[in-house]
């Protein structure tokens, strides 16, 4: 390959990607192209985008933080590597696979690892970082907030991926930690006041696995035995504050709480996959995980209550909760004809939610009778499907469905005070059935239609929002010639769920048309609308000035229009332009203004905004190996109601992009 | 008619270069050496592929080895002088057959378990829909271009979710939409009960894929929030993304609790269904709206039954 045709391939490959690029940076680099250097038997290729990030917020930094959280500083925005051995049989190692993004500083990091040679081992590894910043809502200023970090990796390595005996082995870590800011009422739960405390949130969970897997030309069986273990300690803490509510004269001189939260979580998990002649396959999964996990909690709060006499309140809580998870599932496939295929699924899953906690409350140095509670939640379901598939010519395709899943909730809720116990059993279940149609047609080749649609009937939903009566129906048109791709699509999804006082309905409907074309080499453009209508009717039963009032209805109503547009070209296969914008607007019900309900608050639930993000982005070829990157992306976040949350920002970054 | 000569030519090189390859098989199989002098361009680069283990183990069988252990046995190509006819083309394919031939091999690999009844499967979306074998975007997964892009192309409705302000970070490259969904298909969704959310993967241990994550939400808690382990987060969340905070269903909390909480159901101790706020609140107070300034460990709570602490 040339080094003109080379750069052209990469140029598609980079306009391909480009339309799936929603953050500005990194610059789009393809992989896995005829490039790269030889040394001995491996051909290696390798890239680094280094560049310099900078943005500048007006408004809610927070939000801002929240939503994109883009900072300054150099960063190594992208890079890959890729080692192959030409003839399949390296000495070590026959493949490396290395791909990173934003490693530096960037809020949101990853890199992915694969090392694997022919026939011996295969490694892969993920490894992330979210800078997870939530500023909490702006409807009451105390509440909650968190600046914490998340990282996850995970590391699997399989021995002998090829042969018919397999080694399998991994391990994952999960960890959050950073400040956090939560509430706590204290002195008098109902009229007591609210205060802010500060906590360290300290999280972290590990899974060691280990098992293996053999096959056969018909058979393939796959055992796993996993070991998590998870500990959390975020203690909490506040100094002398009056709290938040102005009206309440409750005051605190200090508060600790600390409650260390820890156990284990032995896991097994099998599979099993056969196949009898070309006609039948049957596939087993089962899973079961036996949780248990240990906690203490001490909380000490000291001041006054709202009439200014002295608490001195203390309060211990231990205990143990266990939660043995069973999940098991059964498939078989029949293909009678190349052109039918008939499948029977039947799921079995059981939870069991166990839990037990003393506590015991120390208030002004008295000590109050111990509370036992105990605690059951169970859950035990069980699903039957049965799909058929039909394609009695190339232009049309038929598909059916039924679906049979009925549903057990059991809790025990008991408590012992001194001498005194109570208990009490709840049970009840639901029945789901649910029936599936669908069609397929291809008039001509280019053009596709799908239509499908589905209705449900559950006899007892445990939530008053959960799907009762419901059907849905959905249709898509494609039509794909050359590299012209045209699709339109709609979605609806009605549910009622009346009972006798309340009644709960929800209506919602999507709407999308997208357009993409790429018809030079050159050039490339994208673009799509949609539209998501959801309105939900609910009785709701709430307490005002001491009456009760379940007279009113919560409404919800949204009506979200999105767009985007991308569009890339490129001057004498030199420097590449792309231009993008994004807009999503949600515009409620149409009013512009907060209009009270006639209950005690406005009970019209809408949230009229809009998020623009447009962003453009130039390319430039120095050499074979070098391009310099200039990039622009601009964000808006506007509610009607309140601007305590808006926000502008500007961000951008520049580059050097170097591969070979 | 030169360029016929000149096609004739090229197919008799690789038995001048390699004799041993081009001996054909009872089966018709010519081997892949017989397949690079045409098809140089796939050739070039296809020592990087994963399909070239296949070669590289010479231990395969001939069905099983290298470009005819998908387009099958060669012979009749090579004779005819190329031609989409004499060999199975994948273009040239129906969507079942492209599944039944990539599955021949990648059927007992236990991630493809579900992928007779998926829903991709019902709607004719077939390996080659988002897989490409020769022009890939990554030879890791052999994707024929970025997995967002792919998904994006058909599921409009949620490019647009991943687009509002409140959302899980897979524009951002953070996550990837398999770290929930797997898209050959998973088994029925038995955190809930329904035919949705299809293509929604458990995680290793059979749980909801959000606690893959979110393992502080996962309990065994004392007192557990039973709206959540019986119809699954989603119940108060919308995963993808939302335009209200926290990706709440409702763009204000109270309207979230108070839908469930109004006594229209008869379970839980309460007698009167899922509890009733308490007579002590006032909801012509502000204060009272944010239910979870007080009620903080909403997820569940090892110290309190209405999760104040």
């Amino acid at each position: 390959m040339n080094i003109t045709h080379r750069t052209t391939v990469l140029l598609i490959a980079a306009a391909t990607a480009l339309l799936a690029q929603p953050t500005v940076a990194p610059t789009p680099e393809p992989v896995g192209r005829a490039r790269g250097e030889d040394a001995g038997n491996y051909n290696i290729t390798n890239s680094f985008e280094l560049g310099y990030r900078f943005h500048s917020v007006g408004g809610n930094e927070d939000a801002y933080r929240s939503d994109v959280n883009f900072g300054n500083g150099i960063r190594l925005l992208g890079s890959t590597l890729s080692v192959n051995s030409k003839e399949g049989h390296g000495k070590f190692f026959d493949e490396i696979l290395l791909n990173t993004q934003g490693l530096g500083n960037d809020p949101y990091q990853f890199s992915s690892l694969r090392i694997q040679h022919n026939r011996w081992y295969r490694y892969d590894m993920n490894w992330r970082i979210s800078d997870f910043v939530n500023p909490g809502l702006n409807f009451l200023p105390t509440s909650h907030a968190q600046n914490t970090r998340r990282m996850w990796q995970d590391h699997d390595l399989t021995v002998m991926p090829q042969s018919s005996f397999q080694l399998l082995m991994g391990y994952s870590r999960n960890s959050q930690n950073g400040p956090g800011l939560f509430t706590q009422n204290l002195f008098d739960q109902h009229r007591g006041d609210e205060f802010p405390i500060f906590a360290d949130i300290n999280r972290r969970q590990r899974e060691f696995r280990l098992g293996g897997q053999i096959q056969s030309s018909r058979f393939r069986l796959m055992l796993m035995r996993g070991w998590q273990r998870y500990e959390e300690d975020s203690p909490l803490s506040l100094g002398a504050s009056m709290g938040v509510n102005t009206t309440d004269a409750t005051e605190l001189s200090s508060f600790r709480l600390s409650a260390p939260y820890s156990g284990d979580t032995p896991f097994w998990r099998g599979n099993m996959f056969g196949e009898a002649g070309r006609s039948l396959a049957v596939n087993g999964h089962f899973t079961y995980a036996g949780t248990r996990r240990d906690f203490v909690s001490e909380e000490s709060a000291i001041g006054t209550n709202r009439f200014g006499a002295a608490n001195n309140r203390q309060f211990f809580v231990g205990g143990t909760g266990t939660r043995p998870v069973t999940t098991a599932n059964l498939t078989f496939s029949l293909f009678p004809v190349e052109a039918v295929t008939i499948t029977n699924h039947s799921a079995f899953h059981q939870i069991q939610m166990n839990g037990n906690a003393s506590m015991t409350q120390i208030l002004n140095g008295s000590s109050g009778l111990a509370l036992v509670e105990f605690r059951q939640l169970g859950i035990r379901s069980i699903v039957n499907t049965t799909d058929a598939m039909i394609r009695p010519a190339k232009w049309i395709g038929l598909r059916a469905g039924y679906q049979f899943s009925s549903r057990r909730v059991e809790s025990v809720e008991a408590e012992t005070i001194g001498a005194f116990s109570d208990g009490t059993n709840y049970a009840q279940t639901n029945r789901v059935h649910a029936g599936l149609l669908g069609i397929r047609l291809q008039p001509v080749k280019p053009l596709t239609f799908n239509f499908d649609a589905e209705i449900g009937r559950a006899n007892r939903p445990f939530l008053p929002i959960s799907e009762k009566n419901y059907h849905a129906f959905g249709a898509r048109a494609q039509y794909k010639q050359g590299s012209l791709l045209l699709s339109a699509a709609i979605r609806t999804n009605y549910n009622t769920n009346s009972v006798s006082l309340f009644s709960h309905s929800s209506h919602s409907r999507n709407y999308a048309l997208d357009a993409s074309w790429a018809p030079r080499r050159w050039f490339a453009f994208d673009s799509g609308y949609g539209k998501q209508h959801l309105n939900t009717l609910t009785g709701i039963a709430y307490f005002a000035s001491g009456q009760f009032d379940d007279t009113q209805n919560s409404l919800y109503v949204s009506n979200v229009h999105s767009g985007h547009a991308a569009v890339r070209f490129s001057l004498q296969q030199r420097i590449d332009f792309s231009l993008g914008y994004t807009r999503v607007q949600d515009t409620g019900d149409g009013r512009s203004l907060l209009l009270s309900g006639t209950g005690a608050f406005p009970e019209f639930q809408v949230l009229p905004l809009s998020f623009d993000s447009p962003q453009a982005r130039v390319s430039i070829s120095l050499h074979q190996r070098l391009r310099l990157n200039f990039g622009y992306q601009y964000y808006r976040y506007a509610e009607e109601f309140s601007a305590l949350r808006n926000y502008r920002a500007h961000t951008g970054f520049t580059s050097m992009l170097w591969s070979f | 008619m030169t360029k016929i000569l000149f096609r004739g030519f090229l197919l008799c090189l690789p038995m001048l270069a390699a004799p041993q390859a081009t001996a054909p098989s009872p089966g018709g199989y010519v081997g892949s050496n017989a397949c690079k002098t045409c098809h140089a361009d796939v050739w070039a680069n296809f020592y990087k592929n994963p399909h070239f283990k296949s070669i590289a183990s010479g231990t395969e069988a001939p069905e099983k080895t290298g470009c005819e252990s998908c387009h099958g046995p060669a012979k009749a190509h090579l004779e005819a002088g190329g031609g989409k006819a004499t060999i199975r083309a994948f273009s040239e394919m129906q969507p079942v057959q492209v599944l039944n031939g990539c599955l021949a091999c990648h059927e007992k690999q236990i991630g493809r378990a579900q992928i007779r009844r998926s829903s991709h499967t019902q709607a004719d979306v077939a390996c080659n829909s988002c897989h490409s074998v020769h022009r890939p975007n990554s030879t890791k997964t052999l994707l024929a271009k970025k997995q967002t892009e792919l998904c994006y192309g058909c599921h409009n409705s949620v490019r647009s979710q991943f687009a509002m302000p409140h959302k899980h970070r897979v524009n951002e490259g953070s996550m990837q939409c398999v770290d929930c969904h797997n898209p050959h298909g998973s088994p029925s969704p038995t955190w809930r009960v329904g035919l949705r959310p299809r293509m929604v993967e458990t995680t290793r241990d059979g749980e909801e894929p959000c606690l893959r994550c979110h393992t502080d939400k996962r309990g065994p808690f004392a007192f557990e929030h039973a709206a959540l382990r019986v119809d699954g987060c989603g119940s108060c969340h919308s995963p993808h993304g939302s335009m209200n905070p926290r990706m709440l269903k409702r763009p204000v909390v109270f309207t979230v609790c108070l839908e469930c909480h109004n006594g229209a159901t008869s379970f839980g101790k309460s007698g009167a269904g899922i509890p009733t706020q308490s007579s002590s609140h006032n909801m012509n107070d502000p204060r009272y709206r944010n239910c979870t300034t007080c009620h903080v460990r909403i997820h569940g709570s090892n110290s309190d039954p209405q999760f104040l602490r």
